[in-house]
């Protein structure tokens, strides 16, 4: 283009991608207010707002079936973290730090944050290609078009799901991870498991077994949400269902990890220690 | 402005999807306890009006009545209520995939009504019965022919017993029985029950079985609207063309050119 002025293109570009990431905010915002609003007002209405079987199958697949997977891999990192992190202890003569490293590193941190990446792109995709299907194939509409409400009926199930089950999964990592770590330090650094357990208990406060809790049950929130609108707002046939999984899946580890970071700042800001 | 008397009234109704243009000044009124045929090329808008009349779109501008409720000033919760006196057939069935034949007919029932299991079970034996399906209850919609899915979504319909139908393409791609046996339980439902109707549909055969009214939808209008032996001999030229099927006429004007040339 003859009149193309490049630092013009380059904010203009910015500016666009800027107001992109806003709508999406704001979408996924008042996508959360409005399942609770329709929720709630089911129950104002003396009325159960969604079926305790349904609550259950989504408990049942997006918890228990992942425990397997986030145990797993908990396990692995668990080992590794304890090793690595054990022969550079070992040149001080500190491995006794050993434990209370992993336990206060997954229970603050890795744990909610390994299971939250691990539900995003394990059930948040499942949520997105499940709903994202109905939406393309009318059923959506066909719910709607009965009178009941899709977000109560369809999405407050799937949030309250992931929502209470996520802090059970992270507690899955952590007693995972911590396991793992205690069968390193006993076979590498002679560190007995009554040993190991006093020296978790030493280091660990119940502050942060509380922060990696409440910052589990926002995964959850986040994941669902995320994976919800993303499959309720799909366009273009089974491509378009296609494409929104995968931005689904991304934009809820992005989310996870950038809500995550967001609350470690806030935290340390007012309690440093 | 006036609150209509009739069973559904849309106003000056617009709708544009994007740069496309679908309805333009669209007017109907609906009287009760007729059967309404809404006629049209496909891409017309026909199934855009059954949208708008249950208020999963809204118009660019106009304004829908239900009865006396303007359908595109209600509030969600409001609209929802009313959508439970509207029963709605889509053209591709669009039954919960995951559910089975009875579960998709229970599930209005289910959660809209406290009714009690074995009084929810009565109600889908008896509307499952009277569109032949009883025996399929425990199948996945998967496991039906098209002609059995849209029997089910009949039958879903009228499960809350409505007083409106929308039918959208309800014997597209059916033989031509099974075609009729969803027409004549149409008529029949609208002569027992008293139910109003609107189907939207280009099969002629099945358009002028069911209606005692027709109308013409072309370029986001109603052409012409009359009873249906009137509408037969329609001396507008669309309509004359629609039903001859001719491809001389202002139909195709200019395109058709294109068509051939390709």
């Amino acid at each position: 283009m003859a009149n193309a002025n490049p630092p013009l293109m380059v904010a203009q570009g910015i500016g666009q991608l800027a107001r992109n990431f806003l709508r999406e905010v704001g979408g996924v915002f008042w996508f959360i207010v409005n399942t609770f609003e329709e929720t709630l007002e089911r129950i104002q209405h003396g009325r159960v707002p969604f079926r305790a079987v349904s609550f259950f199958r989504h408990t049942q697949r997006a918890g228990v079936d992942s425990v397997p997977l986030v145990g797993l891999v908990s396990f692995f990192l668990g080992l590794t973290m304890a090793l690595l992190t054990g022969y550079q202890l070992q040149r001080f003569g500190t491995e006794r730090l050993i434990p209370g490293l992993v336990a206060i590193g997954f229970t603050r941190e890795l744990g909610p944050l390994l299971t939250g990446i691990m539900l995003a792109a394990r059930i948040g995709a499942a949520f997105t290609a499940e709903l994202g299907t109905m939406q393309v194939s009318e059923e959506v509409e066909a719910i709607e078009a009965m009178g009941i409400g899709p977000l109560r009926f369809l999405v407050a199930p799937r949030m309250l799901a992931l929502f209470l089950l996520m802090p059970c999964l992270s507690t899955v990592s952590n007693i995972a991870a911590i396991f793992a770590s205690s069968l390193i330090c006993k076979a590498y650094f002679s560190i007995a498991f009554p040993y190991f357990l006093d020296l978790v208990k030493d280091s660990l406060l119940i502050r942060d077994i509380i922060t990696g809790i409440l910052k589990s049950f926002m995964f959850g929130l986040l994941i669902a949400a995320i994976a919800c609108y993303r499959g309720l707002t799909v366009k273009g046939g089974a491509a378009g269902v296609g494409t929104s999984t995968t931005s689904s899946v991304v934009t809820a580890i992005t989310a996870v990890i950038g809500f995550d970071t967001l609350y470690n700042i806030v935290y340390t800001t007012f309690y440093p220690t | 402005m006036t609150t209509p008397k009739h069973m559904v009234e849309l106003r000056d109704a617009c709708m544009q999807f994007e740069e496309k243009k679908v309805l333009n000044g669209f007017s109907l009124k609906v009287e009760p306890e007729e059967r309404l045929v809404i006629m049209g090329q496909t891409g017309s808008g026909k199934s855009t009006i059954l949208r708008l009349i249950l208020g999963t779109l809204r118009p660019t501008s106009g304004s829908v009545f239900f009865k006396q409720f303007e359908i595109t000033r209600l509030p969600r919760r409001k609209l929802q209520q009313v959508r439970r006196h509207i029963g709605m057939v889509y053209q591709y069935s669009s039954l919960l995939s995951s559910r089975t034949v009875r579960d998709n007919v229970a599930l209005p029932l289910e959660e809209l009504t406290d009714k009690s299991r074995a009084e929810i079970d009565k109600i889908v034996d008896e509307k499952l019965d009277l569109v032949g399906m009883k025996d399929s209850k425990d199948l996945l919609p998967e496991e039906l022919s098209g002609g059995m899915k849209k029997r089910v979504a009949l039958a879903r319909a009228l499960v809350l017993e409505p007083e409106l139908i929308l039918l959208d393409e309800p014997s597209a791609g059916l033989d031509p029985v099974i075609a009729s046996v969803i027409d004549e339980l149409i008529i029949s439902l609208s002569e027992k029950s008293k139910v109003t109707s609107i189907t939207v549909t280009h099969e002629m055969d099945s358009a002028f079985r069911i209606a005692t009214r027709m109308g013409m939808l072309y370029q986001g209008k109603i052409i012409e609207e009359a009873e249906r032996e009137k509408f037969k001999q329609s001396k507008n030229p669309v309509v004359a063309q629609f039903l001859s099927g001719s491809t001389e006429g202002p139909i195709l004007e200019g395109s058709l050119d294109a068509i051939t040339k390709k």
